[in-house]
Formats: C-alpha cells, structure tokens, sequence
C-alpha cells in the first residue's frame, strides 16, 4: 500500500473536560512545529463535563485548513459516541481506540490499533489516568506517523509550562504508547508525516486573541463584556495581556475592563465611554447582539463612537451555542429601530482579525459611529496558522475639536451641522470646557437642540446616510482573484476564507474555473457591483439558510444586475466543508445556466 | 451681582426653560441642582449630566446649560454614566432618573451601578406614576393606591433607599421637593461625596397623583415628614469656625472633598453609619405610613470603581495616541514569544 503524506484527517473523539484539548494541542503543535501545514478543530459541546466532544486535525501539504470531508485516523476514547464514531468511518481507515473501554469495533476494513491506554495511564499514575490516557493516544500517533520526538518534548514542555512534574508524567505516557506500538503492531500505517522547511516568521493562534491584540494596539480604552460563547475569549485575551501591553509608567492601566450585568449595560458603557472621548468595545455573540440592539440606535442616532465584536454562534435563540455560523450578518448591518445602517468589518484570517481589531476604533471615531467586528466561532476559538502582525498605521482620532480657535475657525459651529460635506460634524468633548452639548436619542436640529420638525429630520436622516455611503470607500475593500474567463464570480466573506481555495480547486478539477471576491466590510464597496457586472453568474455563498448577503447585495445592485446573482446558503453549525459547498454550488449553476 | 468662590453668577448654571406641567415637583429638584452646584462652586464644565428617559429625564436640559449631558435610554443612565466615568474620572457626574426609570425598566443598572460604587450622584425623582404616558402606577407606588380611572395597586412599592443600602451604598438619603433647605444641603453633600450618592426625592406628579390622599401629594408629604436631622453644609472654602455652634446636639461628618455636613438632632438620634438602624427607620415610615427624611446611611470607606480599576492617573480620555497604543518594540517581543 501506498503511503500518503502530509495529506489526512485525524478525528479524535473524546468527553469533554477530560483533559484531552492538552493533548491534542500538542499533537497540533508539534506537527506545526516540523513545518507541516495543520489546522484545529474543536467541536464541542455546551456544558463542562461528560459530553461528546471531537477535535478535527487537518494535515495537508496542499495548505486545506477546512475540516476534511472525511477522516483517515480515528481516535477513539468515548463510549457514547462509540457506535456512531465507527459506522461513519470510510473504509481503510486507521483507528486508535482505547482497548479498556471494552467496546467492540466490528469491522473488518479498517486498521485497528486497540491500545490498553486506561491500563497504561493507571500504571503511572491511577488518580489522573483518566487525562494521562490522551497522552497515550499522543505516543501511538506519534509513533505511527513519524513525529519528530524532541520536537514532541518541546510541545509538552509548553503546554505544561515549564512545570516539571506534569511534564516528565505526560512525556512518560508518550514514551510508553510509543513503546506499545512498536512492540504489538507489525502492520504498516498508510499515513505519514514528513518534516518540511519551517516558516520561522508562523505561529498557531485562534481569532478571539488575534482580536484581543489588535483591540489593545488599536488604544482601547475601555472594555466592557458580558461572558458569552464564543466570544469571551477576547475578553479574556485583553485581560491578560492588558497588564503588558497596556500599564503605565506607574504601573496604572491605561484600559479599564468592566465585566457588565448583561449586555445591555455593555453597551451602554461602549455609548458612554465613546462620548466621553474613549475607545471602547464590547465584545458578544448574537444574543448579546440582540439585546444591545437599544444602545446601538442611539449611538447610530446621537453619533457616538464604539467597537462591538460579533463572534457569530449558529441562532436563532440560544442556538447551538458552541457551533459555528455566519447568521447575524443583515441584523448586524441594519440593527436598530427605524432607518439605520452600520458599519461592518468580517476579517477572513487570523492577520485580519489583527488588523480589524485596531483598525474597528480608527474607523469609529472617523464615523462617529459603531462599527461592528464580524467573527465567527471557526475563526475565532479554532487554531490558525498565523505569519504576525503588521503594526497599525497612524491613529485616526476622528473630528474632535480641541481649543476654542478651532470652533472659531468653523463659521457656524453646530455638533450636528455638516461643513464638511462628508455627513460627518465636529465634535467636542464632555470635560474640555467647549460647546457644551446635551446628546439625545430624540429628534435634534444641527446645534443638538430638540426639534420634531419634519425638514430638519429629513435633513438629518439624508446626512447620516451619506456620512454612512461614504464609508464604501474607506472601509476595508474586497480581495479579487479573477479568472480570465470572467465567466462565474463567487462572493463570499468571512472564515470561509479557509475553505474557498479547496473549493476552488474541487471545482477548477471539474473544468469550472470560478473568480473570487472576498467581502471584507459593510456597507458594500462599488468594486463588488464591478466584480457582478464583469462575470456572467455569480454565486454568493455563506454558511446562513437564508443568504444574508445575498439579500443584501439583491437590495443594493442595480437592479439589471441582480437577475444574474444567485445565493448558495448553507448552516449546519460544522465549519464549512469544500465537499458539500461546492457540490451547491455546482448543483445552483446547473439549475441557472440550464 | 452675586458671584460664587469661582467668581461664575447663579446664570451660569442655569438652564433652558421647562417644558413640565408648572408646579411640578421636578423643576424644584433642578432648581436645587443649580444652587448646590453654583454654591458649591463646582466649575459647569467640570460637570456631566446624565438621565435616561420619563418626565424627569427630561430636565437635564433644564439645568446646567454649561455642562456636557447626555440624555440616553429608558432605565439606562447608569451604564451610559460608567463608561463615561472610568473614560474620565475627573468629571462630576450628576445622573438624573425617575422611579420608572430606576425601579422598573432600569433596577438592573440601579443595582450594579451601586454595587461598583460608582463615583456620581443618583437623583431620583419619585412621584409614583408614569408621567410621560399620562399616569400608569410605577413599582414604587404605594399599595392601595387608587387612581380615577383605574383598578387599586395591589403590589407593595419598593423602597429604594431600603434597596440601596441593602447594597452597600456609600451614601443613601431621602428628601422632599418641596424641603428646599434640606434638599439643598443634602445635595451639596452628595455633590462632596465619592461614590454612589442616592438622594430619593419625593416629588409629587401635580397632573396624575396630587390628590391629597395620595402618598406624594404636596399636602400628604407636608402634614407626615419625619426629618432624621435638620442639615448644614459647610463647604471647604467657609471655616467652620465661623459658622454659628447650634444650640442643640449636632454632628459633624467630614466629607470626602474636605467639606462638612453637619447633623442637627432635632427629634431622635439617627446614627447614619448604622445601616440596621436606617432600615429601620424606613420601615417604621412605611407602617406608619409617614416618609422618613434625610441622610439614612453613609459609609465613606469603600473604593469607588474607578479606584478598583487602578487607571492611570490622567484620566483615560486626555491620554496621548502614544499612550494609548503599544510601540512596534512592544509588538515585535509579543511575536517573539508568540513564535517561540
């Protein structure tokens, strides 16, 4: 048999909170570690303790971050998801299974690996041989694929943290399942790794911390949040990095953190850290959205800067609150009572993720508005190979007026008064001494005076669409990879961006060579209506049933080009897989085209 | 003309004009607003006003014409207030509410805004009805209370000074719109306190709930107040030397900005830094049917969120870009140990 390399999928199948995440991170980093491109996966459940949980390897050469469509090694440790685990198996699969949970594996086209990884584990320490059995699992894999042990040992050392008696009982475990494969097994395993050059620049991190980073170097000022999955872990990251990166010569913060009652009152002190002259976030997930949806209107309306994340879980309601999905697009777009429009930044890598992360406060301020961080559980909780970060450009503080001669030298000073011409006024600040200003969420004339008369909101309305318009431009622009063929377009955003080039490659093998515009911001930038306008069909595709963008962009193109745009939806809480999306996709341009 | 320690006249803290029913208990709570801030000689700029939604929400806009404000959303003023505070801790912040603002849609903030000990003072004005949408009960409304056109109010009201130090409020009185003496000192005291400073002010709706058996009509608070103390605030620029020793027993309480509060004993002998005796006082009010007024409780130890937060000294909002965002050497070491 032929031995493949660099190109496979493990599944390990475990209960959640027995330790295993340790283990497998260090699988993931010691393979990262040889140079071999690899990407993580953790499908887990909403509780702490004793349901199903899998974590999804992705080797590939070819540099594939989706989950595979199928799985070459299985590890199996958990007697629930046993049954089910193995039916789903396609033949010839290499399975590891804990040979002390006693469960049969009735079937005679796979390659099986029983390990007595409970007995081993005990053997070594009884009272944690529930956690030290994952490190069993740890030695077999590496033995069978050809993990390089020193690069092994440097892994545990970092996840245990220096901390030597964890580190000499994980190691130990490793050694001894090592030691069980090569004494009991003489068949060949058809999966192998092959060290490859190591990108020194590279290293594995997930989206949330990316955030976390970018949202200090960006000069956040205040950070208000409420725990909520999947986004709590760029709570967590600005709060342990905050003491590094953010203390002053005194050993004072320069950000405060406030973990909020709910998120309404997160928002609310976004709207009132942002009037006050700071730059505040509050990071959540749909649900959060929803409810600060009040506060988000009234800073829209009142013109009050602040940076919301959105770390996408799959809704409505509470969901499938640890699953991935890209479902609160058009409510983030449009979110709010009355006429309303946001703007939007969807980072599609890990360095975006980075750089939105600044860039959200620089574009707030300049807007005078909230702008919304679009993430998703995928990018945001799972583990990503990044090549750094680029320091931020020059900090954009927006029009905020300082001294009584820059009023002065305005003719007509009105918070609200355009003398610009770009919808965007100047303002002042609550403690500067100047113009004072009493904000409003009611109807207010161009000095900020109440008012309900119907001119002067029409006048209002009308300029806080252009000062939105005109942030087409401004706002992060589309990534194009276009085919001379210029015949099928496909539009898309997000994390989707770690499927599309696998996606691209399924379809190109089916002789369909598809160009690619990768959404980064809303409202649309005009090159997307040039990109609809050059190709033939295009195909807007999303991990949502409905097709958010799709609506979106049927709504905002010239109405002569909307015959030609068609939506391919798709949300089952997994990450997408190239497989299924590009079969859709092949499925909607034979229905079109015929 | 007279001018106060900051040589600014009275105008300068005054605001727009009301827009109220005339009468109403609220415009003589604003009213106050101005003379403690101008007596105590507190620079407008220096001050933000808050409030979030219902008839007295309204009445920033009708004080302090001087000082930055920020009318916000229903029940809502005191996260608004939070943010802005850590943003720039230097400011006064002088928050506005009503009791359907703060017993109802807003008693989540209420709550927590005292529980951070949030350095402003919280007026409540309190006339037991939904004013702006033409006299509904609120929560704090006693029960039995009957209107026209209406079924009884069956549920028992809640008590938010009660509430408050229950929560560890820093400082919890009680006053009356139309004590304008006691509401002035207790006023300017809040405006010396660090920390929360919740003065619940009964303030009778003269449109929906004046009728004279109704428990915050003008004449049902005149004819059954029962004063805790009567009050003199002594500020820190008039030596307390000068000011006139009353001939009977009185205490003094040194507040945080250095200035004084002096407690008159004019009937019982309320000790404020008792917490159980305050509760007590209120609950005998409410058996009794009488509003109890004055300062209940008052403990100036605790930390006031901004202090828990350890922020730099210079408020958040005056910070330099360079302050703010890390250098290109901080982000290079990051990526070192990112990568190692």
């Amino acid at each position: 048999m032929e031995t493949i390399v660099n190109d496979f999928t493990f599944n390990i199948a475990t209960a959640n909170g027995t330790g295993s995440q340790s283990a497998n991170l260090i699988l993931l980093q010691s393979m990262f570690k040889m140079g071999v491109p690899v990407s993580g996966k953790n499908l887990f459940p909403s509780n702490i303790s004793g349901l199903p949980t899998w974590y999804i390897i992705r080797v590939s050469d070819a540099g594939y971050q989706a989950p595979g469509d199928r799985t070459h090694i299985q590890v199996l440790m958990n007697k629930a998801t046993w049954d089910n685990d193995i039916a789903s198996l396609e033949s010839g699969t290499v399975v590891i299974y804990n040979s002390d949970v006693k469960l049969p594996v009735e079937r005679d086209d796979l390659i099986l690996y029983p390990i007595p990884m409970t007995t081993i584990a005990r053997g070594l320490n009884p009272k944690l041989a529930r956690m030290i059995a994952n490190m069993v699992y740890v030695g077999v894999i590496a033995e069978l694929i050809g993990l390089d042990s020193t690069i092994l040992d440097n892994a545990v050392n970092k996840q245990f943290n220096g901390k030597a008696k964890a580190i000499e009982l994980n190691a130990t475990a490793i050694t001894l399942g090592r030691e069980y494969v090569v004494e009991n097994f003489e068949q060949i395993c058809p999966y192998a790794l092959e060290a490859r050059e190591v990108n020194p620049e590279s290293f594995i991190i997930d989206g949330n911390e990316a955030v976390a980073l970018g949202s200090l170097f960006g000069g956040v000022t205040m950070l208000s949040w409420y725990p909520i999955t999947p986004s709590t872990s760029i709570a967590e990251g600005i709060i342990s990095h905050l003491p590094r990166l953010r203390s002053d010569d005194n050993e004072q913060l320069t950000c405060a953190v406030i973990q909020s009652e709910d998120e309404l009152a997160a928002a609310g002190m976004v709207v009132g850290a942002g009037w006050a002259g700071g730059r505040a976030m509050t990071c959540t997930s749909g649900p959060g959205i929803s409810l600060m949806s009040e506060f988000v209107g009234l800073a829209y309306f009142s013109e009050v800067p602040g940076v919301i994340w959105d770390v996408n879980r799959v809704g409505p309601s509470t969901g499938l609150p640890t699953r991935t999905q890209q479902g609160d697009l058009s409510m983030l777009y449009e979110v709010g009572h009355g006429d309303t429009k946001h703007l939007v930044l969807i980072p599609g890598t890990i360095e975006e993720c980075f750089e939105f992360g600044w860039r959200a406060f620089d574009l707030a301020e300049r807007f005078q508005t909230i702008v919304f961080g679009f993430s998703d559980l995928d990018l945001g909780m799972n583990h990503w190979i990044c090549n750094g970060f680029d320091y931020p450009e020059k900090m954009d503080r927006g029009k905020v007026l300082h001294s009584q001669e820059e009023i002065d030298a305005i003719e007509n000073f009105g918070r609200y008064r355009d003398v610009d011409g770009d919808g965007i006024c100047y303002r002042t600040l609550p403690g500067s001494g100047l113009e004072p200003i009493l904000y409003r969420g009611t109807g207010h004339d161009e000095d900020a005076v109440y008012s309900e008369d119907p001119e002067v909101y029409v006048a209002n309305m009308a300029r806080l669409k252009r000062k939105i318009d005109g942030a087409r431009t401004v706002l992060p622009q589309p990534i194009l990879r276009e085919e001379p063929e210029m015949q099928v377009g496909i539009i898309y955003y997000g994390s989707m961006e770690n499927t599309i080039q696998e996606i691209d490659d399924i379809l190109e093998a089916t002789g369909l060579k598809v160009s690619q515009c990768r959404l980064r911001s809303l409202p649309i930038s005009p090159v997307v209506e040039e990109f609809v306008a050059n190709h033939e069909q295009i195909i807007v595709l999303e991990v949502n049933r409905d097709g958010q963008l799709y609506g979106i962009l049927r709504k905002e193109l010239p109405i002569k080009l909307v015959p030609r745009v068609h939506s391919v939806a798709f949300s089952d809480g997994l990450p997408p897989r190239a497989r299924k999306y590009s079969e859709m996709i092949r499925e909607k341009l034979l229905e079109v085209m015929s | 003309m007279k001018l106060n320690i900051i040589d600014l006249p009275k105008d300068d803290y005054k605001g727009g004009p009301s827009s109220l029913c005339p009468g109403c208990g609220h415009d003589q709570i604003s009213n106050v607003v101005i003379t403690a801030a101008w007596e105590n000689g507190i620079q407008p700029d220096r001050i933000a006003k808050m409030s979030g939604i219902g008839c007295s929400s309204k009445t920033p806009a009708y004080f302090l014409g001087k000082s930055h404000g920020f009318n916000t959303l229903h029940g809502r003023m005191p996260s608004v207030t939070t943010g802005a505070n850590v943003t720039n801790k230097d400011l006064h912040y002088i928050g506005v509410s009503g009791d359907g603002d703060t017993a109802s849609i807003g008693i989540g903030q209420f709550i927590h805004a005292i529980r951070r000990n949030l350095n402003m003072v919280y007026i409540i004005e309190n006339n037991g009805v939904y004013g702006l949408t033409k006299g509904q009960y609120s929560a704090t409304v006693e029960k039995g209370s009957q209107k026209r056109k209406a079924e009884a109010n069956e549920s028992p009201p809640i008590d938010l000074c009660a509430m408050a130090i229950n929560l560890g409020c820093t400082f919890v009185a009680r006053s009356f719109s139309g004590s304008k003496k006691q509401l002035t000192s207790l006023m300017r005291a809040a405006m010396s306190h660090r920390g929360t400073a919740i003065i619940d002010v009964i303030s009778p709706c003269v449109t929906f709930s004046n009728n004279d058996e109704s428990f915050r009509s003008y004449g049902y608070v005149k004819d059954n107040q029962s004063e805790l103390h009567a009050y003199d605030y002594i500020p820190t620029f008039q030596p307390i030397a000068d000011v006139e020793v009353p001939e009977g027993e009185f205490k003094d309480i040194t507040l945080f900005d250095g200035s004084t509060l002096r407690l008159e004993t004019i009937g019982g002998n309320h000790d404020p830094s008792d917490a159980v005796a305050a509760l007590s006082q209120i609950h005998h009010a409410e058996q009794d049917q009488r509003h109890v007024t004055g300062l209940l409780y008052y403990n100036p130890e605790p930390k006031t969120l901004d202090e828990m937060l350890n922020l730099s000294d210079t408020p958040l909002s005056e910070l330099t870009n360079e302050q703010l965002r890390p250098s290109e050497e901080d982000l290079a070491s990051l990526l070192g140990d990112l990568r190692a």
